[in-house]
């Protein structure tokens, strides 16, 4: 079966045995972070695993294991084959209380993307409007 | 920059219509409210040279459509902005600025993947699973109106019909929560220069 994951970003849509765990490989596709020996890993940050049992499921990521070691709120539709990644709260909640702007990535009209970081060094409205 | 917490087909009109010189990036994930904490719309946030908040996420109005509703008007945000931007004057001190951030709770974070749930299952056509996200969204968040408000052309109601007036109503009715500092701050009345 698919399992479709949504997290940050990205929303991309794997292949999934059970609808619960993913291959190491599409586990970093759909969220960057990868399984190496000294844990999961993104960029240089590697969050060590305590329980790997409880992370792995044969040769398969289990999605909420992996949202458990890197104390992310997780929603899961199994019946729907969707699951969403939220982000760690405790990282959430210092970057802005160091306020440190977060960055992202969006696409325009054209899809053409956008990034806030990328900007550089000058100062920056950011405005927030919608159609509804 | 803008962000449009939207759908690319429902802001593309908009967009074209005003042609801006700015980068606009369409949001239909909630991506950037997620991350700085917006809970409704025209809101903005600024950022200094060094990528530091100096103006926390919150309402703010582009013109005074809305002052009677907001009791903001527009001018003294307007002020305040060129007051920053040329002479680097903050409109706040930046030791308050940490704790009028919206820290995101548990709560929050839930809404919004709920709602990001039900927006991905809208969008391919599963409207009936979509259905009860929506509703865990709502009642997660009860307060958040891109996720109360937003949601409405997602899953058949009219944003700007009754379904939104009885919301507005609701919302009056639990003392307007969510409308921060820049309600106090911004207020005409309440505006001072020093």
């Amino acid at each position: 079966m698919q399992l479709t994951i949504l997290d940050g970003e990205r929303t991309t849509t794997v292949e999934s045995a059970d609808g619960t765990s993913v291959a190491p490989s599409d586990l970093f596709t759909a969220t960057g972070w990868q399984l190496k020996p000294e844990g999961l890993c993104q960029g240089d940050v590697c969050v060590p695993v305590r329980d790997r049992g409880e992370l792995l499921d044969g040769d398969c990521v289990r999605i909420e294991g992996f949202a458990t070691a890197l104390r992310r709120p997780l929603v899961a539709d199994a019946a729907s084959g969707v699951v969403a990644l939220g982000q760690s709260l405790i990282q959430a909640g210092e970057q802005l209380h160091d306020r440190r702007a977060p960055d992202f990535t969006l696409q325009d009209i054209n899809g053409v993307e956008h990034t806030m970081s990328k900007i550089g060094r000058k100062k920056k409205v950011l405005v927030v409007w919608s159609s509804w | 920059m803008a962000v449009a917490l939207d759908e690319l087909d429902a802001a593309r009109e908009w967009v074209e219509a005003a042609n801006p010189s700015y980068p606009c990036v369409i949001d239909p994930n909630h991506v950037v409210a997620q991350r700085y904490g917006f809970i409704n719309v025209p809101s903005a946030v600024w950022i200094d040279e060094n990528d530091r908040i100096v103006r926390p996420a919150d309402i703010t109005p582009v013109n005074d459509l809305f002052k009677d509703f907001t009791g903001i008007d527009s001018n003294v945000h307007h002020e305040q902005l060129r007051a920053w931007v040329k002479d680097g004057v903050v409109p706040l001190p930046v030791e308050e600025v940490a704790a009028l951030q919206h820290i995101p709770t548990e709560a929050d974070e839930l809404a919004r993947l709920h709602r990001r749930i039900a927006a991905q299952l809208h969008r391919n056509g599963n409207d009936e699973a979509a259905a009860s996200h929506f509703d865990a969204a709502r009642k997660l968040a009860p307060w958040d109106w891109a996720i109360n408000r937003g949601s409405m052309p997602l899953s058949g109601g009219d944003p700007f019909g009754q379904e939104f007036f009885d919301y507005v109503q609701a919302w009056n009715e639990n003392g307007a929560p969510g409308y921060g500092w820049g309600n106090s701050a911004m207020r005409s009345d309440n505006a001072t220069t020093d």
